[in-house]
């Protein structure tokens, strides 16, 4: 229809001024209307676009903690509203952290690979997506599938969106030699229920914002099998301060192997247990607003859960175009929080021989009170060519965090960096 | 103690709601051009190694995406 259209056009055109006057239709060159169009001449675009993205990340910080993770993304998006990813990603780790000194474990190294695949259909104003996930240790498996619904309403000024999402998580143990336990013989098994939704909306000509919340229903018991906590008698725990080494808490304690007071057990490191369910909430919010060359991103989030943790994350970045082919942007976040209802500097049982330790007790620093201040820089140098500068480009990104213990055994700071280089393209 | 706690962070959500979007306008898809540069996003531009820190260092969750799944980490 569309060539038989554009041949009729030109062959108008062509007529001089004394040909006679006849229907463009009756040009010899014109196929009848009803021809079926020769798929050869067929001259539409491929309307897919293929995208492709490599990023190799390192984490180091003042714990003996080292990271190194490179990542792999694929995409593909076609203009019928359907999309297709897939991320895999492997985490290298390193370390010989307070916690294992404290242990008298030596360094241990891990591997962790990860993966995901989501595929979304949304050819108007309405569109679905279906994902899954799967990650990977020698102690530890998790997979989970989840599903989003979004909706555009008013030109997509606003749009709303929901997603529901399902893990289950099976933690096992591994010995120093790097032999582990199978999961028939020792596991623990976490299930995990999330649920977002909120809403996108253009404020105004250069304002967009994203309010989410989230809600996270866990089932299961999460305590990490490596994790002794110490307990004392009343008089030891009045001795405790928060940053005491790992030799002095083993001093302290009620008991050490090989120097046990008379009628002390030798397990007075009982392993963590924690609550077997937690319900978690979030608010967060997002905002982007363009302010000439620059765009600002500001992103709070406020949470809460069962457990009696609370926090807030505020991160901040704003973003400089340099011309048509840089991006450089600082950035700033901040987090803190307060502890678990359980969480205790020092732990205590009535006497040396009792077994009546607490029944929730923690070593884990992420559950206890902290802050966070973090900052760096990003730059993106796009590589395309000049009619399309953005379809390749390289990204480069470096951030520094401090983490203060407000009140742990053997650390109460914590010092971090982490670099990123990338390469994305489109094509 | 907890459910108020959690219902303020629902009343908080609400009140946030009603005043960012008083003040809203429509905006025609003509009118957009700004809103379309590609840093105006609500993705993130952190890549998928420090997002994991981020989930691991910090207490906290929520706000992103439901694809990651669980690790043993510290």
């Amino acid at each position: 229809m569309l060539a038989s259209a554009a041949t009729s056009a030109s062959a108008v055109a062509s007529q001089g001024a004394d040909a006679p006057d006849r229907a463009a239709n009756d040009h010899a060159d014109t196929a009848p209307k009803d021809a079926p169009v020769d798929a050869h001449d067929d001259k539409t675009k491929d309307t897919a676009t293929e995208r492709a993205s490599f990023e190799m990340a390192a984490y180091q910080d003042n714990d003996a903690v080292t990271v190194l993770t490179p990542s792999l993304a694929l995409g593909i998006d076609n203009q019928s509203g359907a999309t297709l990813s897939a991320t895999y990603l492997v985490d290298v780790v390193s370390a010989a952290s307070a916690d294992i000194v404290s242990t008298a474990s030596p360094r241990w190294t891990e591997v962790r690979q990860a993966g995901s695949l989501y595929g979304e259909y949304k050819p108007r104003d309405f569109g679905v997506g279906v994902g899954a996930s799967i990650s990977r240790e020698p102690d530890y498996l998790s997979y989970g599938a989840f599903a989003t619904v979004r909706k555009d309403f008013s030109q997509k000024n606003w749009s709303l969106f929901f997603g529901y999402g399902f893990s289950h998580d099976t933690a096992g143990r591994c010995g120093a030699d790097g032999q582990c336990t199978p999961f028939s013989v020792f596991s623990r098994n976490l299930l995990r229920a999330s649920f977002n939704g909120g809403f996108d909306l253009v404020v105004d000509r250069v304002s967009l914002l994203t309010l989410t919340g989230d809600v996270i229903v866990e089932n299961g018991d999460q305590s990490k099998p490596y994790r002794y906590v110490p307990m004392f008698t009343p008089a030891a725990a009045a001795r405790v301060f928060k940053g005491m080494s790992a030799d002095a808490v083993n001093a302290n304690t009620i008991a050490v192997d090989g120097n046990l007071p008379a009628g002390a057990r030798s397990d007075s490191k009982p392993l963590e247990q924690l609550p077997l369910t937690r319900h978690r909430f979030a608010l967060t919010a997002k905002y982007a607003r363009r302010m000439g060359d620059a765009t600002l991103r500001a992103m709070e989030r406020l949470y809460d859960d069962t457990w009696g943790l609370m926090g807030s994350s505020t991160d901040v970045r704003v973003i400089f175009d340099l011309g048509k082919r840089f991006a450089l942007w600082p950035h700033a976040r901040f987090h803190v929080q307060r502890q678990v209802n359980f969480w205790k500097l020092a732990y205590v049982i009535p006497n040396d021989t009792s077994l009546n330790f607490p029944e929730y007790r923690t070593g884990d620093r992420e559950l206890g009170p902290l802050w966070t201040a973090g900052g760096g820089f990003g730059v993106k140098w796009y590589i395309g060519r000049a009619a399309d500068p953005e379809r390749f480009s390289l990204q480069l990104t470096a951030d520094a965090m401090y983490t203060s213990f407000l009140n742990d055994l053997y650390l109460t700071s914590r010092i971090a960096g982490i670099g990123a280089l990338g390469v994305e393209g489109s094509f | 103690m907890a459910s108020t706690r959690r219902t303020l962070l629902g009343f908080a959500a609400v009140v946030a709601c009603a005043t960012l979007t008083s003040g809203c306008v429509h905006v025609a898809p003509y009118e957009r051009a700004k809103l379309a540069h590609p840093m105006m996003t609500s993705e993130s531009l952190e890549g998928p190694a420090a997002s994991h820190v981020l989930a691991v260092q910090e207490g906290a969750t929520g706000g992103g995406s439901l694809a990651e799944s669980g690790c043993g980490c510290n």
